[in-house]
Order: structure tokens, then C-alpha cells, then sequence
């Protein structure tokens, strides 16, 4: 590794040197393994993480705005007791490790592209979140799912700056499987979800991560879902099964594909036990 | 640009490569080899170190964000916790010792650096808790229950 690494105490000052060349460091829990998986890291690189309006969270009556380098641990601890995110806090506040917990940021799990399995991604997914980012042309925002979609050709102009959830009354859950229990494995798939309800209806928000490279909503089990007279942890795993075609999913060294699909609908139990009072999750 | 940051309570001055990994100047530079450089992708633990108080992984921090930075290693750590008036450590790592804990002695620095943080805040832990707060903090030679057992001694030493 060389180069310079800026320190950047300002959007403004990591715009300049993004501008001037330098690649974006967060938590460094990607960049810093690059080695690790055969990647050169050259060039300038500036940090994000002491810029103060990138690290904060507020909450509001009817809004929640995280900072894009506000960490995974400061994220699980900060929407512990609030049920409404109850999705986004599990995902937060089981990624890997403690350890990596507390470098590791949302702007990074949004903007790493070869990190399929970043927990963040499908529970923001889930809880239909809007992402906002700085690039040439001003202040954008726009929904979780079309900045993944356009992440390839925006992210070499834009700097996220934060992403923001509306508070409703909803619940969610988010269920995880490593390959074992230490250590801090990348996980073989994730199924986070969310309940709400508006109109009479019920409305399920259902996200899969790390099955596909990029983490996506399973829109045709959330339509089956959302048509069930009676939705129980059971019967959105019975209904699941029907869709797993809808996969195409990627082979790693930690499993191949096929199983990543295969365990998806004991997630999407698990994941609605956790999301629904009175429920045994195991 | 030279980065300063206090290491085990001493200034410390790095002239290189501010992308290297904080555990590779430590080991190299400063020659506390106590920090491990085991996974180099934080996983393991092995590089554990207390930055500004809080248990950091060194392999995955550049030195570049230390600027500034109280560092300290495992060598300073009986001294930095003496500082604060904090026992855990010192009485965790007699735990160590007094339940034959240590086999090969990788892990041992990093186990030491992130329990005797986190102990002090959870002095009541149960072996379940200890157990989560060990994720990341990986023993090759599998002895993770008898590490469990000295925390346990630990606390019940400290009154916990």
C-alpha cells in the first residue's frame, strides 16, 4: 500500500480530495483486507470517518437519519428497544464480529459493490429506506433499491452521506446464516423482512442478501405473503419454497450456490419469528 | 507526512506508509510483538489493541487514523489500566495463569485486550455472554472453555 491517506474533517475537504483522485475509506474493514484477497491498493485514499456530519443519527417523530459512517455498533446500539427497527438493529448488531462492529459503516456495507454479503443492505431493503449522496450535480436522494441498481456509475462521483427510514408502526426481523457460530463469517445468506399494515392490508417488505451479488427484494414471495389469509413463520417458509427459482445465485468458496437458495426458506422462518411478538424463533 | 499518535504512553512517530496496517508498524516499527498478526482480515483477533480506550483491530486500522490516537498494546496495557484505576486486566490475566489457560499463546494477547474492556462493563457476565463477546477473538488450539472458566474466576475474583 502507499499514497497519502487524507483525513477528511468535512464533506467539502473529501469531496476536494475525491475530486483530486483519492479513493473513499470508511471503516477500512474492505480496503484494508485487499491484500487478502490478492488486490493491489495504490493511490491516495481519504477517510471519512471523522467527518461529524457523516457520523451522527437523529431520530424524529416521524424520521430516522443515519450518518453514513456511523458504525455498525453505534447503529444496533442507538435502535435497541425500538421494535419498528428491530430488522436494521439484529443486522447491525450481528455482522461478523464486536470487533469489526465497531469500524465498520453503513456508507460501507451500501458502496462496497464486491461485498455480497453485507448485513446492512437487506434490512435497509427491507424497511424501504432512501439513500442520500452528494455528487457534481448537488444533493440527491432516492430509494435503497435504485442506488444499488446504480451504484456501478454513480459511486465514482457520489459521496453518501446518509440514509434515512420512516418511522411507522411496523415490525422486523433478521435472520443470518453463518458457517459457524465464531469468528465472524461472511454469511451464507441473509432474509431480512418487515410488516406493516395500511388500508386493511398487510404490507411485507422481504429482502435477500448474499445469495445474489447484490442484495434485492423478493417481490413475488412478498406478493404471496401479503395474499395469505393467516401469515405465520411457517407458512412464509411453505410459500418461499415456491419461489426459489427466482435465484440466480453466486458460487463462493464458502458455499455454492445452491445451498445459499436451499437454506432460504428456514430464513424467511426465522426471520418472521423474530419479526412477530409471541413467535418461537430458533 | 509523519503521523504521532502516544503509544503505551509514550509519543510515538511514524515516517512511512500511512495506509500500513497499525499492526505491521507496532510489530515492525516498534517492535511490541505482543499484538499477532494472525488473519490480517479481522477475524481472529489476534491484533487486538486499545485505541483511545477502545478495543480496535490493528490489522484492519491504517496507521494513518492513529494520528492523534492513544494506542495501547498489550505491553502498556497493566500500565494505561493502572492509569484509570481499572483491576480487570491485571486480575484477568492471573485468571490465565491460574487456569492453565495459555497453549500455543496467539490469541492470549487479543483475548486479554478485548475481555479486559469489556468485562469492565459487564462485571455480572454470564458464559453465554463471554462467549459473544469472544466472537472474532479466535483460539486455534480450541481451548475457548477453558478461557471461559478463567473469565468466570476473573469475576468471581473481582466480586462479580
Amino acid at each position: 500500500m502507499s499514497g497519502r491517506l487524507i483525513v477528511a474533517s468535512s464533506i467539502a475537504e473529501a469531496r476536494a480530495a475525491r475530486e483530486a483522485g483519492a479513493a473513499y475509506i470508511a471503516g477500512g474493514s474492505w480496503v484494508m483486507r485487499a491484500p487478502v484477497r490478492g488486490e493491489t491498493v495504490s493511490g491516495d485514499h481519504v477517510a471519512l470517518t471523522r467527518v461529524g456530519e457523516l457520523s451522527r443519527i437523529d431520530i424524529s417523530g416521524d424520521r430516522l437519519t443515519i450518518g453514513a459512517a456511523v458504525t455498525h455498533d453505534a447503529i444496533a446500539g442507538t435502535l435497541a428497544g425500538m421494535p419498528e427497527f428491530g430488522g436494521l438493529a439484529a443486522a447491525a448488531g450481528k455482522s461478523a464480529n464486536p470487533a469489526i462492529r465497531r469500524v465498520a459503516t453503513l456508507g460501507g456495507n451500501l458502496c462496497t459493490i464486491g461485498f455480497a454479503a453485507a448485513d446492512l443492505v437487506p434490512a435497509l431493503l427491507a424497511l424501504d429506506a432512501e439513500v442520500t449522496f452528494v455528487a457534481t450535480n448537488g444533493l440527491q436522494q432516492m430509494p435503497v433499491e435504485r442506488f444499488l441498481a446504480q451504484r456501478h456509475a454513480l459511486l465514482p462521483d457520489a459521496l453518501v452521506t446518509a440514509v434515512h427510514l420512516r418511522r411507522a408502526p411496523r415490525l422486523s426481523g433478521h435472520a443470518r446464516l453463518p458457517m459457524r457460530k465464531a469468528g465472524g463469517d461472511y454469511p451464507v445468506a441473509i432474509v431480512s423482512v418487515s410488516l406493516g399494515s395500511g388500508n386493511g392490508e398487510r404490507h411485507v417488505r422481504l429482502a435477500v442478501g448474499s445469495v445474489e451479488p447484490t442484495a434485492r427484494r423478493w417481490t413475488c414471495l412478498e406478493a404471496a405473503l401479503d395474499a395469505l389469509s393467516v401469515l405465520s413463520p411457517e407458512a412464509g417458509a411453505e410459500a418461499a419454497r415456491a419461489f426459489l427459482g427466482d435465484f440466480a445465485p453466486r458460487n463462493g468458496i464458502e458455499a455454492p450456490g445452491w445451498y445459499r437458495v436451499e437454506v432460504l426458506p428456514v430464513l424467511v422462518r426465522r426471520a418472521l419469528a423474530l419479526a412477530m411478538p409471541g413467535e418461537e424463533s430458533d | 507526512m509523519a503521523i504521532v499518535f502516544r503509544l503505551n504512553g509514550e509519543a510515538y512517530r511514524h515516517e512511512g506508509d500511512p495506509m500500513a496496517p497499525l499492526v505491521d508498524v507496532l510489530r515492525r516499527g516498534a517492535g511490541l510483538t505482543g499484538t499477532k498478526a494472525v488473519c490480517r482480515e479481522g477475524f481472529c483477533g489476534a491484533c487486538m489493541v486499545h485505541v483511545d480506550g477502545v478495543p480496535k483491530l490493528a490489522c484492519l486500522m491504517p496507521v494513518g487514523l492513529a494520528g492523534g490516537c492513544a494506542i495501547t498494546t498489550i505491553e502498556g496495557l497493566g500500565g494505561a489500566m493502572q492509569r484509570l484505576g481499572e483491576r480487570f486486566p491485571d486480575a484477568l490475566r492471573q485468571a490465565f495463569i491460574d487456569e492453565d489457560v495459555v497453549q500455543c499463546g496467539m490469541c492470549f494477547p487479543g483475548m486479554v485486550m478485548s475481555l479486559g474492556a469489556w468485562l469492565a462493563e459487564h462485571p455480572r457476565a454470564g458464559r453465554a455472554e463471554i462467549k459473544e463477546a469472544i466472537l472474532g477473538n479466535a483460539c486455534r488450539c480450541s481451548g475457548y472453555e477453558r478461557i471461559v472458566d478463567a473469565v468466570m474466576l476473573c469475576l468471581r475474583r473481582m466480586g462479580g
